[in-house]
């Protein structure tokens, strides 16, 4: 008998909580393929090192964007290779609980369900990103208060406010930190006149990515392709550059969070001015970001404890209390 | 034999009025307890302990 499982599958990384264990298993979301035979050649970790380095004959790619399944197939067999790696197997069928972005569209719900459900599943249950990182988080979203909570994933993000258990207020835009990556790369090849690969644009972005300035800022030396010449070329970018080509995404960000502030009941508004927001995800992680979410909403930001696994953790433990928490999954609020 | 009968009657019949007489919940009420109490930071902590680092177990008890 397999053991139910809780799938955090977000757009750079799946994390799988199995009940009454814990996490088992972290890894990019990333398949590598063979082009002409269509054979799946790697998953995870191993996939993403291959991103932007294969020969002609392999591709590797990520096969969800901003939170979506673009390629249905291809996920599907990555969610089956994922789960055999945890125990599932055509004789041990879990219930699944599954994390999607809230913004998600019915068809969109129905392929991740199909495809865990083709992948092993015996029961495949979904349930917001926000109401799990709120979970996963450790707010006290069983009292009468208001508990706000925002998650930048890879493709999407999302600002919730939560109280007694449910969502009061919600807004999701399908950016993320890869859009950040994204126009990394786009600055430097308009300004530059040099192309990087998304690998790079991540290290950059880590690097000396920020959303307002810092105390420790330095520069940092960029290898890419001419676009002139087509010869390696290096470049050193600046902590202010980063900031001036991130900033549409930043600002769009922000801009969500406001909008989530402003649908918020008075009675619970107040609640943030004393117990903050909490960002969680791998975007939230960008340097500077909750002070500048800070200033320009005049409400505390605090960084989650787990930010990457607060989600898994929250799924984590709907699949422990299954029953009591069944009113949760999507598809229970939403017949 | 009819005795025997009539006594069970009796007792069902009994044991019915007892459970008829008890205050009845609604289903919504004991649902949605369930919900919060399973929300609970104690019912999470088992999770939380569970996944997070045996060093940061002492850091904070409720992420605020």
């Amino acid at each position: 008998m397999a053991r139910d499982l809780a799938i955090d599958l977000g757009t750079a990384n799946t994390l799988v909580y199995m009940k009454g264990r814990g996490i088992v298993l972290n890894e990019p979301s990333v398949i590598a393929l063979n082009r002409q035979t269509g054979e799946v050649l790697a998953t995870g970790r191993e996939a993403w090192q291959m991103i932007g380095r294969t020969p002609g004959y392999i591709v590797a790619v990520r096969p969800l964007r901003g939170g979506a399944i673009t390629d249905f197939e291809i996920t599907e067999r990555m969610i089956r290779l994922l789960l055999q790696r945890v125990g599932v197997s055509r004789f041990t069928r879990p219930k699944v609980v599954i994390c999607v972005p809230s913004a998600i569209t019915e068809v969109e719900r129905r392929a991740v369900t199909d495809a865990a459900r083709r992948a092993g599943a015996a029961d495949a249950q979904l349930i917001e990103q926000p109401m799990a990182a709120a979970i996963g988080a450790d707010l006290p979203i069983d009292e009468p208060v208001g508990n706000m909570v925002i998650d930048i994933g890879g493709g999407t993000s999302e600002t919730a406010v939560i109280s007694l258990g449910g969502v009061v207020a919600l807004e999701a835009v399908r950016v993320g930190s890869f859009d950040i990556d994204a126009a990394i790369q786009a600055y430097v090849r308009r300004e530059h006149g040099i192309a990087i690969g998304e690998r790079t644009a991540e290290e950059v972005k880590m690097a000396i990515g920020s959303a307002a300035p810092t105390d420790d800022e330095s520069q940092a030396e960029v290898r890419g392709r001419d676009l002139m010449t087509g010869l390696p070329k290096t470049v050193v970018l600046t902590p202010e550059e980063i900031r001036f080509a991130i900033e549409d995404v930043v600002s769009s960000i922000i801009a969500s969070v406001v909008r989530c502030l402003a649908k918020a009941p008075p009675e619970l508004a107040q609640d943030f001015l004393v117990r903050g927001m909490y960002l969680v995800g791998g975007g939230g992680l960008l340097r500077g970001l909750a002070p500048r979410i800070e200033r320009e909403t005049q409400v505390p930001v605090k960084m989650s404890n787990m930010p990457l696994e607060a989600v898994v953790m929250g799924a984590g433990h709907c699949i422990e209390h299954y029953d009591a928490l069944k009113t949760m999954f999507m598809g229970a609020r939403r017949p | 034999m009819i005795w025997v009968l009539v006594a069970i009657v009796v007792v069902v019949l009994a044991v019915l009025v007892i459970v008829m007489r008890k205050p009845h919940q609604e289903p919504g009420v004991a649902s949605f307890r369930r919900h919060i109490d399973a929300l609970s930071p104690e019912a999470r902590r088992e999770v939380m302990d569970r996944v997070r680092p045996p060093d940061s177990n002492q850091q904070e008890g409720q992420g605020n």
